[in-house]
């Protein structure tokens, strides 16, 4: 059990990091040439009004006085309000947010599921044919851009075929109740299928890889062969001791896997629409608002330190030998 | 003197054969850089940069391209007004720039040179008074040829290099809507408030459904918010005034309008407006309007308001409008603008913002509420929006519901055009030929083209010589032929362009100066005459004349 000392050390660290991510962010994006008045820019675009909108953005102050009011709204858990949507950041980013949760926690669950069984199997078929076709396989759909599997399987399903839609998570104009009635119709789920299969295709590589390695070194290891010699079928020696012993390390990967994933995928939603908040993100730093930049980074860093830590946590519960090593 | 004789004396030491004599030209003229946005997001403006690069080449100038993103390129331009030599820049077509003045007076004037649009620096006496005079001739003919004339010296003085006027293409389907049903607007093209409230359905599928590969950013009559943005604006609240499909301003929300001299006019507004909510417009309604953006609550649109001097209720649906100057312009540049809002709503907000730091920009209704021809239905961030017809509106659309698609990616938007997902494709910037190929191969698909008001040019910084010269800035204009960028750069989709007036805008178009000569040789002559000559190959400035700028 982690003792109350290592969480408290824990938690320090973590908001060391966050300060330290907020700073950087702060200076990044002002310090990026351009600015945020490009969006602007007309033939009626007056001096006054320039001058205006700078006293908006609180841009006319000096440097280190933004600085500390952005710490002192961090402080009361306020990010701001975008330049450009002229809304609050988090109220932004929870429009959007569940869109990408359930984009990349589909295609997570999908590429672990078959990542991990592929890799277990591959590995307990080492040797084989099968091996030397499906390692060259697996590492190409890995190393392939995500915009070019998803425009295939677009150009193939969706232009040729017609059998999905183009893009976007609903139908123009579909009615639905709520986020729970808009998820579970067979609209939004057509809607999710190609985004999702592209996403795992591209995830599915780093678990099967894993879990093939892993699973070679564990079908070494005394005790398989100690159930091999108890005469336990093939079949149990794998699934029930071996694959289980193996899980651990694609088990944390998961765990920083859907850390990762509420950063949105920027790519996979462009190519298919998806209304996630990975395009939110890259609009936001291309038309420099400061605030919907910062904000939503903060947040995704937030979310990514608070799973590290929690795997960190889980995994000294998990396995006894990490705090005995740590 | 002693210049001249000791240039001679170290030409006949040299004993060369000097056919140009050095003491007759200034310095070499500094490696000129022109900006440029990147390939990938504006490839016909990166490759047409391109190729005028390699024509000036040949002038004996040393130019250097370099990219960049248009927040840095713009925050360079406008506010480091004496830092760059040349950009690319692009003008967009808007309804609203179908009357000249914005084009005409905003872009050249000399009162912008500093913190304006004018960020070339054009400074002409004489066209000042033109551009201002234009602006308060409410005689069209009288401020025809005014117009007219401000393009012959913008054509003379080339403080911009106009290239071309893009062509701009839109599709719809032909299954879904009368094809008869679509209005073409000049200058603006078939996606427009007209077409969406004449377009008719030939079925059962009764929605317009389009797609922007922008976010919807607000939906907020008070707030200029963006190009998307603007389309459902102009659906859900009324003006006075709405530019026709020919250009000129014609009567909506006001039944009739007239001058009563040139700076009063008086507007009848019509009896059978009612808010989205069922209850009349009120004269009250309009005059607040028109009030609520002179304070500080509403900056993008004060500007518009700014010219009103009082405006005054003179009968049971007349009102008066009394100017500061007189304004051809007004009619769309204020009237045809001016989002008519319900005072019941915007007030109490307005008073309530007064004492905060936000502005009435940041106030987002949660159903919005106007009164035109379409009602609010849903908007659903990054993905559509959704409005409704108005079967109450004087002018009530024929389709059923108005749907707009959030489409980052072309590809797809071609697909679903194809699918039917969306039926009418009103946004595209992909290549044209593909987008040809597409409504080739499907019959029920209509593609139509038209030539933009707008346009694109290379911007010349004429407070850094050598573009303060106007021979060295015609050399430029005429160094290339504009049919090489329209065919190499647009692919045809475009037409040359040399004022700021697009042909397309037949009501204010002066033929007369858009003859440009072209060709390399011509251009030379041009620098030759005006003293220009090659030292070894670079370009030279006339006698006299020093580079004080170095790169």
């Amino acid at each position: 059990m982690p003792g109350l000392r290592t969480v408290a050390s824990k938690i320090g660290q973590l908001l060391f990091v966050l300060w330290a991510v907020a700073t950087i962010l702060f200076l990044m994006f002002r310090l990026m040439p351009g600015s945020p008045m490009a969006a602007f820019i007309d033939p009626t675009f007056t001096e006054e009004q320039q001058q205006a909108l700078m006293r908006q953005f609180g841009l006319d102050r000096p440097l280190w006085e933004q600085y500390v009011i952005f710490l002192q709204n961090l402080l009361q858990f306020e990010l701001g309000e975008s330049f450009f949507y002229k809304e609050s950041v988090a109220r932004l980013v929870l429009q959007v947010f569940p869109n990408t949760l359930i984009l990349t926690i589909t295609s997570l669950i999908l590429a672990y599921a078959v990542g991990i069984l592929l890799g277990a199997f591959i590995a307990w078929k080492r040797g084989t044919w099968l091996e030397a076709v499906s390692i060259p396989i697996v590492l190409t759909t890995r190393a392939a851009p995500e915009f070019w599997v998803g425009m295939i399987l677009l150009a193939f399903f969706s232009f040729e075929l017609g059998w999905f839609p183009s893009g976007g998570a609903i139908s123009a104009g579909a009615e639905f109740e709520g986020l729970i009635g808009r998820i579970f119709t067979r609209d939004f789920l057509v809607h999710l299928f190609l985004p999702t299969l592209t996403l795992a295709v591209y995830l599915h590589g780093l678990p099967l890889l894993l879990m093939r390695s892993t699973m070679i070194e564990v079908l070494d290891e005394d005790f398989v062969t100690m159930a091999r010699m108890q005469g336990f079928g093939e079949w149990t020696v794998v699934i029930r001791h071996a694959a289980r012993n193996a899980l651990l390390p694609v088990a944390t990967a998961f765990a920083l896997g859907i850390g990762y994933a509420v950063a949105g995928n920027v790519v996979v939603e462009t190519v298919f629409s998806w209304p996630g908040l990975g395009r939110l993100l890259v609009k936001a730093v291309q038309s420099r608002d400061y605030p919907l930049a910062q904000g939503a980074f903060l947040l995704i860093a937030f979310v990514m330190i608070s799973m590290n830590m929690l795997a960190d946590l889980l995994y000294r519960l998990l396995d006894p030998r990490v705090v005995h090593a740590g | 003197m002693k210049r001249i004789l000791s240039s001679a004396i170290l030409a006949a030491v040299a004993g060369a054969g000097v056919t140009i004599p050095a003491w007759a030209a200034g310095d070499t003229i500094r490696p000129l850089t022109i900006l440029s946005r990147p390939q990938a997001s504006q490839p016909q403006e990166f490759q047409s940069i391109q190729l005028l690069a390699q024509e000036w080449r040949k002038l004996g100038l040393d130019i250097r391209v370099q990219v960049m993103p248009w927040e840095q390129m713009s925050d360079l331009v406008w506010y480091q007004r004496d830092k760059w030599d040349m950009t690319a820049w692009q003008m967009v077509g808007r309804p609203e720039r179908l009357d000249p003045d914005e084009l005409v007076y905003n872009l050249f004037h000399s009162s912008t040179a500093e913190k304006g649009y004018n960020f070339v620096g054009y400074k002409n006496p004489a066209y000042d008074e033109i551009a201002t005079a234009q602006r308060a001739e409410t005689d069209i003919e009288k401020r025809r040829s005014l117009v007219f004339k401000a393009q012959e010296m913008i054509a003379a003085d080339q403080p911009i290099i106009n290239l071309v006027h893009p062509r701009v293409s839109y599709v719809f389907n032909k299954s879904v809507w009368k094809e008869s049903s679509v209005t073409e607007q000049a200058g603006i093209g078939i996606r427009n408030f007209w077409t969406s409230i004449g377009i008719e359905p030939v079925g059962e599928k009764k929605d317009i459904v389009l797609n922007s590969a922008d976010n919807v950013n607000a939906i907020n009559p008070l707030y200029i918010s963006g190009g998307t943005d603007s389309w459902i604006y102009e659906l859900l609240w009324d003006r006075l005034l709405r530019v026709g499909p020919d250009g000129l301003p014609r009567p909506w929300a006001a039944e009739s309008y007239n001058w009563v001299n040139e700076k009063t006019i008086d507007v009848t507004l019509r009896p059978d407006l009612k808010w989205h909510d069922g209850s009349p417009v009120t004269l009250e309604d309009v005059i607040f309007s028109f009030q609520a953006p002179a304070g500080e609550e509403a900056p993008m649109y004060k500007p518009f308001v700014s010219n009103i001097a009082s405006i005054e209720k003179t009968g049971e649906r007349t009102l008066r409008f009394q100017l500061k100057q007189p304004a051809a312009g007004f009619l769309i540049a204020t009237l045809a603008k001016i989002n008519i809002i319900p005072k019941k709503v915007w007030e109490p907000k307005i008073a309530e913002l007064g004492s905060k730091p936000e502005n009435a920009e940041s106030y987002q209704e949660p159903t919005p509420m106007g009164s035109g021809p379409f009602k609010f239905s849903r908007w659903l961030k990054s993905e559509e929006v959704m409005l409704e017809a108005n079967p109450a509106h004087f002018s009530a659309p024929k389709a059923a519901r108005w749907i707009l698609r959030i489409v980052p990616n072309t590809e797809a938007a071609l697909g679903m055009l194809k699918s039917g997902e969306i039926n009418f494709l009103s946004d595209y910037n992909g290549d044209v030929n593909v987008l040809e190929q597409l409504v080739a191969s499907q019959p029920q698909l209509k593609l139509v083209t038209t030539t933009e008001l707008g346009f694109r040019y290379v911007a010349v910084n004429m407070r850094r010589p050598p573009f303060d010269d106007t021979a060295f800035r015609r050399a430029l204009s005429t160094a290339f032929d504009r049919r090489l960028i329209v065919g190499a750069a647009y692919r045809g989709a475009a037409v040359p362009g040399v004022t700021m007036i697009s042909p397309a805008v037949q009501a204010w178009y002066n033929p007369g100066s858009a003859k440009m000569e072209a060709g390399l040789d011509k251009a030379r002559a041009i620098l030759k005459e005006a003293g220009y000559t090659l030292q070894g190959g670079k370009l030279a400035y006339p006698d006299g004349k020093t580079e004080a700028l170095k790169n």
